[in-house]
């Protein structure tokens, strides 16, 4: 576009959303140029709405000018790329529009905006009595709204009954301007009238016989915008412990968990490798690796809660189970790893990762290499990371392992994290190397990348050509101008 | 009629044995025990059946169907009149050849079946190994495959097992243009164990809250989620239905638990789900039990007024639960935590161990709905008001009016006198939401009871509507056309998608997204001024909802 061009629609989109919404300051923009391994992308200027009207208009304006809108809730620093237009792009930040509408103590859930972070939330949940269920230390400017529709997963896999969960219902703003809700929210009637009803937008399934919610789920913005969405939440514990279970072999781990989650016993329920652990423990490199090699290679943490009613018998109950099945498995639960308690680790785990954020701590930055698979096949998936990372010269010891089960066990999200110093050139190189090897061996070998950014976009749908025919199709009815976050997914050239 | 040429071509799809164009083996689709109003006029018969045996043999027959502008329904088990073509040029394609339990993934807690798999031979197989499958409440003849992938998905054990639609991982799905769609990781050969991604899930447009009802092809496996299951690998049982006499496990607690009124019923309610107490959770009316049970003595007990008001009164404010242990201290913990919310709501909890005979007799109805089919007792039909499923309290009003709307019929004739009571109602998910339909029951053989149906049918529509509730009629071609402008045009939505779907119209997309006018000038005076009101109120603009 030309510098006229680019003023023009400025001037467009300023008036849409109002005076002082728009801005071009140059740093703002740089966060959204690159972004982990993608680069190059050309955010013309950010454009913050302030409701779901103004949404609407600028995605009809971007229909009218043809200018591809890339939607961000979340602050910066951004790792994954999604974000990263594809060429020339207007940025639609909603970290303003952050208000959280609705917390209902009664049927356990909130009404939230797509600026709410995580620490926002959890603030008036609490005050509530209620949590709200998060992933594994998000960064403190993660949007709740973003992680769940990018179905980060959360670390309380009896509260993960389908992959939707714990966003509820939505209302969307498609690529063709419409304006539709997902779920019991869809109506009839205003939301105001519904809750006179005593409905509270709980169920996520609908209207009728579409599900709207899960196209724009795993969609990195290319279907619609969510302007608010209803997310569950649970009770907050009158009791909450954490146990670790440490072990040399992660068969022993993954033999405790399957009956463990099988019987929904536990609360939290996660594995992490020594270096990832440590990352979580402490806050410099030398303290990390100093902790790290005092673990176990890896940890399993788990949480026990108790609720309103005989919360000492329910604690009980579950320690008693749950320390039958680690004997079962030979293994054993403790309260204490090198370098935290679990009093300090449940703290830890419940709120999002205090500053820096937890993944850049080792070396300075990270790559993560994730996918979905099933517990059993998790050793076979680290067996070929481990192969690749001694290939490449990455000191195997400090690969970061996280295995987080989903929906009750039945399949896990395995996270890699290759740690790099972004200042040493070689350093960065080499994990960039083992980034795109690794990824492609893990593909070989089986891991369904359920969520494609970057590199993996490409491989995961040269898997699947039968999705791919029908998602493009989807694409067109929902986006027919190609004007939601353009060269995403499988989305290259559309039609 | 279908020509002898697209007959020709069916048989070599699926072999001639396997092909019929018999009128008496088509009347043997064309007879529903469910949603038939009129027992003149069966539901439309279909042009043929055909029964392929495998993947592959679908995809032939829709490419031959698509060729002859013919159009295809799917049937599974077949149980109620929604695998039943809506236009006289479907041919029913039954999958009852299709019939295996594929895989039984122990540890990952998951099934890989095909159509005319029931839910009784999968929760035998299943329990052998400590899990479970939730069956729908319709029955255990009934396909889990067809309610995951293309119906509903209520039953009692909603509350640790879920609804259907949100059980559905991997799937395989023939396309009405014949080509092969698999969902999730099978797609990318990665096993079946998830139906989401990569990126957006097309799960989206397989179902809603409903199915699509056979309106976007026919899915031919797919992969279900299992639940843990603590008790033995076979629940003993003798005899059937009503005679059945079953062990109860050791591990088993079966309760029933009366309120001294409403607000302390859904106090108490809330709280045994918060406290995640059950495997199954149910409300139903004591009436609605008896007309069941026992059809001949309700017929009685109507009269007796003293005996209605307590059980319409008194006895009104129960719910039934089931809890399992896998251990002595968890089984304490529950019966603990139970019985400090009945002394703070004033409940009384009925062990049904105490009364053997009554829980050897339902044990196996809440644990695989076996006593379904005695709902035809009473009078030979049933049908029911379904609302939008959201939280517990919203189903209790729906339960409530329903009994208003239902004792007003009752007292014109119009239907069966059950004592009006008789809602089923489960929590789905430990309470995340609730459910309730209104059920009432209906002698075909009677003039005033049939019609009745289309009365009872707006009416219940518009009571939901009126409450900012789906009703379940958003699958009549009529209703939706009125309600869909409502919700966000929602039918519009789902004819693109029939549209790029199926661009040949090969599916039967009646119960789908073909909307019909509906002529409300012969609906009651006041019922269509509050259907016009709420059309006028709530339906969408160009700006969007009403707000
Ligand atoms: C007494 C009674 C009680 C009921 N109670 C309940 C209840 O508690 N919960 C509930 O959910 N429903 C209930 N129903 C409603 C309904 O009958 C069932 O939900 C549904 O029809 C399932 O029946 P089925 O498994 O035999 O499947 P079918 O009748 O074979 O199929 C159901 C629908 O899915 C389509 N279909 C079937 N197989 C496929 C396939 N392979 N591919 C694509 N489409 C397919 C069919 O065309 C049909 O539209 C009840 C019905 C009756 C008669």
């Amino acid at each position: 576009m030309t510098v006229g061009e680019i003023q023009d629609v400025r001037e467009k989109f300023e008036g849409t959303a109002g005076p002082g919404s728009v801005s071009d300051d140059s740093e703002a923009l740089s966060w959204y140029a690159s972004a982990g391994l993608a680069e190059g992308g050309k955010p013309l200027f950010r454009v913050a709405p302030t409701d779901a009207t103004q949404v609407r208009e600028l995605v009809k304006l971007a229909r009218k000018t043809g200018i591809n809108l890339v939607f961000s809730s979340s602050g910066p620093p951004r790792f994954r790329g999604d974000t990263v237009p594809s060429g020339e792009a207007v940025i639609v930040d909603m970290s303003a529009m952050n208000k959280v509408l609705r917390v209902d103590r009664r049927n356990k859930m909130a009404l939230i905006e797509p600026g709410v972070t995580f620490s926002q939330l959890k603030a008036v949940a609490e005050k509530a009595g209620l949590r709200p269920l998060m992933p594994l230390l998000p960064r403190l400017t993660k949007s709740v709204i973003a992680s769940y529709l990018e179905r980060e997963p959360i670390t309380v896999p009896k509260y993960h009954w389908d992959m939707t969960d714990p966003l509820l219902c939505t209302e969307l703003i498609f690529g063709t301007g419409d304006l539709f809700r997902t779920g019991s929210a869809a109506g009839p009637g205003s939301l105001k009238e519904q809750w006179e009803k005593g409905l509270a937008q709980k169920n996520p399934m609908g209207p009728a016989q579409t599900d709207f919610a899960r196209i724009v789920q795993g969609s990195q913005g290319t279907m619609a915008a969510v302007t608010w969405a209803t997310v569950k939440l649970e009770i907050k514990p009158t009791i909450h412990r954490l146990y670790f279970i440490p072990a040399e072999k992660l068969s022993k781990l993954v033999e405790f968990s399957y009956p463990a989650m099988r019987r929904k016993l536990a609360d939290e329920f996660f594995i992490v490798s020594a270096f990832a652990l440590a990352t979580m423990i402490a806050s410099n490199p030398d303290e990390i690796k100093a902790i790290a090699a005092k673990q176990a290679p890896y940890t399993l943490a788990y949480g026990v809660t108790g609720g309103e009613y005989v919360p000492e018998q329910r604690v009980e109950w579950q320690e008693k189970d749950l320390g039958e099945l680690a004997q079962a498995a030979g293994v054993k639960s403790t309260r204490e790893v090198p370098g935290s308690s679990a009093r300090q680790m449940l703290e830890t785990i419940s709120n999002p990762s205090a500053e820096p954020y937890f993944k850049t701590r080792a070396k300075g930055s990270f790559l993560d290499i994730f996918f979905l698979t099933t517990l059993d096949k998790a050793q076979s998936f680290i067996d070929t990371m481990r192969d690749v990372a001694s290939r490449n010269g990455y000191p195997v010891e400090e690969l970061g392992v996280y295995i987080q089960p989903i929906q009750h066990g039945r399949s896990c999200h395995l996270e890699f994290n290759i740690y790099f110093n972004p200042q040493d050139a070689e350093d960065s190189s080499r994990a960039k190397a083992l980034f795109d090897e690794a990824s492609k061996a893990l593909l070989e070998a089986g891991a369904f990348f359920s969520r494609p950014y970057g590199l993996w976009a490409d491989l995961a749908y040269a898997r699947c050509p039968d999705t791919v025919k029908a998602l493009k199709k989807i694409k067109e009815m929902l986006d027919p101008e190609d004007i939601l976050n353009r060269g995403k997914l499988c989305f290259k050239e559309v039609g | 009629m279908i020509s002898d040429e697209a007959y020709r071509e069916l048989e070599e799809a699926v072999g001639p044995e396997n092909v019929s164009r018999e009128p008496a083996v088509l009347d043997t689709y064309a007879w529903q025990p469910f949603a038939n109003d009129n027992p003149e006029r069966w539901v439309i018969r279909p042009v043929a059946v055909a029964m392929p045996g495998s993947t592959e043999e679908v995809q032939a027959l829709v490419k031959a169907l698509g060729r002859h502008g013919l159009k295809f329904k799917a049937f599974s088990t077949g149980w109620g009149a929604y695998s039943s073509p809506t236009s006289d040029d479907v041919v029913q394609v039954d999958l009852r050849r299709m019939d295996r339990i594929i895989d039984i993934d122990e540890k990952n807690m998951y099934t890989v079946l095909e159509p005319y798999v029931c839910g009784a031979q999968l929760q035998a197989e299943a329990m052998k190994v400590g899990l479970n499958t939730h069956i729908i409440g319709a029955g255990p003849s009934c396909s889990p495959l067809a309610s995951a992938t293309s119906a509903f998905g209520v039953g009692w054990d909603c509350v640790y097992m879920s609804y259907s639609g949100r059980n559905l991982l991997g799937a395989e799905w023939v396309l009405p243009d014949g080509e092969v769609l698999r969902l999730g990781t099978l797609g990318s050969d990665c096993g079946w164990f998830c139906g989401d991604g990569p990126g957006p899930s097309l799960r989206g447009i397989v179902r809603g809250s409903t199915g699509a009802l056979s309106g976007l092809g026919i899915f031919t496996k797919a992969a279900i989620k299992l639940f843990n299951w603590p008790g033995p690998p076979r629940v003993e049982t003798d005899g059937l239905l009503l005679d059945a006499q079953s062990e109860v496990p050791e591990n088993v607690r079966f309760c029933m638990c009366f309120w001294p009124d409403r607000k302390n019923q859904d106090e108490a309610i809330y709280k045994i789900n918060e406290s995640e107490l059950c495997y199954i959770f149910s409300r139903t009316g004591l009436g609605a039990t008896i007309s069941i049970a026992a059809p001949h003595l309700m017929k009685h007990l109507t009269g007796a007024s003293t005996l209605r008001s307590m059980i319409t009164g008194d006895l009104k404010y129960g719910c039934t639960l089931i809890m399992v242990a896998d251990s002595d201290n968890e089984m304490a913990y529950k019966e603990r935590v139970l019985k400090e919310i009945a002394k703070q709501y004033g409940g009384v909890i009925i062990d049904l161990a105490a009364a053997k005979p009554i829980i050897r007799m339902f044990l196996m109805n809440f644990l695989r709905s076996t006593a379904v089919p005695v709902v035809f007792r009473m009078g030979g039909q049933m049908f029911t008001a379904l609302d939008r499923n959201d939280t517990w309290d919203t189903q209790m009003d729906w339960a409530d009016m329903g009994v208003e709307v239902k004792q007003k019929w009752i007292d014109r004739g119009g239907i069966l006198d059950d004592m009006a009571d008789n809602p089923y109602m489960v929590s789905y998910e430990d309470n995340t939401w609730g459910h309730c339909e209104e059920i009432f029951q209906y002698d075909p053989r009677n003039p005033d009871h049939l019609a009745a149906l289309e009365p009872l049918f707006v009416e219940f529509s518009l009571e939901a509507v009126e409450r900012c509730m789906e009703p379940l009629s958003s699958t009549d071609a009529r209703l939706r056309k009125i309600i869909s402008p409502m919700m966000g045009h929602y039918t519009q939505w789902q004819q693109k998608i029939s549209g790029f779907m199926d661009g040949k119209r090969t599916a039967d997309t009646g119960m789908y997204c073909d909307e019909v006018d509906f002529d409300l000038q012969k609906v009651d005076p006041d019922i269509r001024t509050r259907f016009e009101k709420v059309i006028e109120k709530f339906s969408w603009t160009e700006d969007g909802p009403p707000e």
